[in-house]
């Protein structure tokens, strides 16, 4: 039994700090992606506006 | 339940209730607000593939650490102890293993499909596609119909509410928020609400799980669990555990969960490239390990702390039985409810109500856009408009908000809500799972054999107990003896009989897909694609 309780102790304290690292890098590199993702709408739907005719999903 | 007759209160108070207030408002104006970069069903359903890593990690983890989830893990762990921290590992590594391979993910992106059915329709027709959304639509609603319960009984926890109105009137309330936004935003709504409510809901987590720490001591922790469960609670492999059985399955449901559950499955096809794709899932390994293993760990915590009280202990671990099902989903709650201090309360159910939410909006979502994409459009000779579809989306979001409200919250159930959720899952992916990859890596797979893997699926809802005994009934009344083995099956832990059920269904529905592309192989012609 020793075995599994040091086992799952590493591996409970290792994935604990492997996810606060992941979080403190998405929670920065989400924000940015958010903004990048608001840029592409932006862009899309300004050529939406430009050429309104023209639907790329009108034939799916 | 009552927590005054149990000789303890919650400090849940009027500054929590402010803080889970502010959080709500500000969530669905975020949501209102983005709909003006709305412009077609494209930006709605897969937010103009313009994700990208980061983006793609918070929205899958937020969208994966749903409050259900957090519930029954706790509830795992609080009966599992440290050895149902096999099936988180069993997710994380199935996870990297998909994102170093592109194992199913990557073609289904290279394809350009926006749901599973869709490429149904690419490799095996017309009718594969409207069966397999249908099917898939359905499983995914039932499934879906649990998830208010499980809400209402956190808030009930962590709150003290005992008002079963009130309780109703929130859990309502909170649902028409949801449906407002995703209505309005679509994928858009749902993939920024999701990053807040991934900051939000991990630094929770973390909080928490350093508090549970704190409160209760690591080596206390080890010991009140060695004594109390002995090498069951700390070794997976334990027959009187959770043995070998129940391990195989969870590695399949690691990888249906990542990369065949169709909520999942959307995060790959909206992301930005193949590559992306791949980091996406690699990263998010960690996020599918994390969003089992902590709340396992405080599913543990408030058995160590259930332990340690005597009023406690009485109703959570009686002598000589174990505690009904709806009482054990209560511990880890009334636990956070006990050791948090005011403040940290709201700002924690805030981030549990964010998880509520955020399964919500990425479910409908996906449920809705499945039965118009795969279902209702394919019908027509002529397709849907985009403007029709999108509207039929949004009418779709909220027939199925109107459904679980009813069908969670209003409907006595009645059964097992672990089991409900597993079958109703199980459905779909049996089948599915078999389709996925025969089709993507088989050319001689056939229409045939997709069939019968679909329909295979439905075989899954004997790892019900009722149905179970309804066969054996059945069984009994046309003269078979039965007796001999019902006994055996009825004396296998729950958990045990459903994993057997579950795997028995997948390799059925392999053999089906297999012998039905033998037997009944398509026969091509110059008009249909080629593979």
């Amino acid at each position: 039994m020793n075995f599994w309780i040091d086992f799952w102790s590493w591996f409970f304290f290792l994935s604990l700090a492997l996810f606060a690292i992941l979080v403190a890098v998405v929670t920065v590199g989400g924000f940015f992606d958010v903004l990048s993702l608001f840029k592409t709408l932006a862009r899309h739907r300004d050529q939406q506006e430009q050429s309104p005719s023209v639907r790329s999903d009108e034939q799916t | 339940m009552d927590l005054s007759t149990l000789g303890i209160k919650t400090d849940f108070g009027a500054l929590d209730w402010c803080i889970v207030a502010i959080y709500l408002v500000g969530i669905v104006a975020v949501g209102v607000y983005i709909k003006r970069y709305i412009t077609d069903v494209t930006d709605f359903i897969v937010a103009a593939r313009g994700l990208k890593t980061f983006l793609g990690v918070a929205t899958m983890i937020g969208t994966e650490l749903g409050l259900v989830t957090v519930m029954y893990s706790a509830q795992k762990g609080f009966t599992g102890g440290f050895a149902a921290f096999h099936i988180a590992l069993a997710a994380a590594i199935v996870t990297l293993l998909v994102g170093l391979t592109g194992f199913i993910v990557v073609p289904l992106r290279r394809m350009e499909v926006m749901t599973i059915p869709e490429f149904y329709q690419k490799r095996f027709g017309r009718g594969v596609r409207i069966l397999g959304g249908a099917i898939l639509a359905f499983s995914g609603i039932l499934n879906m119909g649990m998830f208010l319960k499980a809400g209402s009984i956190f808030v009930m926890g962590i709150t003290g509410m005992t008002s079963d109105l009130e309780l109703k009137i929130i859990m309502s309330a909170l649902l028409g928020m949801v449906l407002l936004y995703t209505i309005l935003g679509g994928m858009v709504s749902v993939v920024v609400s999701d990053y807040i409510q991934f900051v939000l809901l991990s630094f929770s987590l973390l909080v928490m799980c350093f508090l549970s720490i704190k409160h209760l001591g690591w080596a206390n922790i080890i010991q009140t669990v060695s004594q109390l469960k002995g090498q069951g609670g700390f070794n997976p492999f334990q027959s009187e555990g959770f043995g070998v059985p129940y391990i195989v399955w969870m590695f399949f449901l690691g990888l249906v969960s990542c990369a065949v559950w169709q909520t999942a499955v959307i995060r790959a096809c909206s992301a930005e490239n193949v590559p992306t794709v791949k980091k996406l899932y690699a990263w998010s390994s960690i996020g599918f390990l994390i969003r089992f293993l902590l709340p396992y760990f405080l599913g543990i915590s408030a058995f160590v702390y259930m332990a340690q009280h005597t009023s406690l202990r009485n109703v959570f671990l009686p002598e000589g039985g174990e505690a009904d099902s709806q009482v054990t989903l209560m511990a880890m709650p009334i636990f956070l409810s006990q050791i948090l201090p005011v403040g940290l309360l709201g700002f924690v159910t805030a981030g549990m109500l964010a998880a509520f939410m955020s399964t919500h909006d990425s479910y409908l979502l996906c449920w809705s856009s499945v039965l118009t994409q795969d279902v209702v459009a394919p019908c027509f000779r002529n397709g849907l408009s985009s403007k029709s579809r999108l509207l039929l989306t949004r009418i779709l979001i909220l027939a199925i908000g109107i459904f679980i409200l009813v069908w969670g919250l209003w409907y006595p159930l009645g059964q097992d809500l672990w089991d409900y959720m597993a079958i109703s899952g199980a459905i779909y992916f049996t089948g599915a799972l078999a389709i996925l990859i025969f089709g993507l890596f088989w050319k001689r797979s056939s229409r045939v054999g997709a069939y019968l893997a679909l329909i295979c699926g439905f075989c899954a809802v004997a790892g019900l107990n009722p149905v179970r005994d309804a066969v054996f009934r059945l069984a009994r009344s046309v003269g078979l003896e039965v007796t001999s083995v019902q006994a055996y099956v009825e004396g296998m832990p729950g958990a045990r009989w459903s994993a057997i059920v579950g795997l028995s269904v997948i390799a059925l529905a392999t053999v089906l897909m297999v012998g039905g592309s033998l037997v009944f192989p398509d026969r091509r012609t110059a008009s249909e694609p080629k593979e």
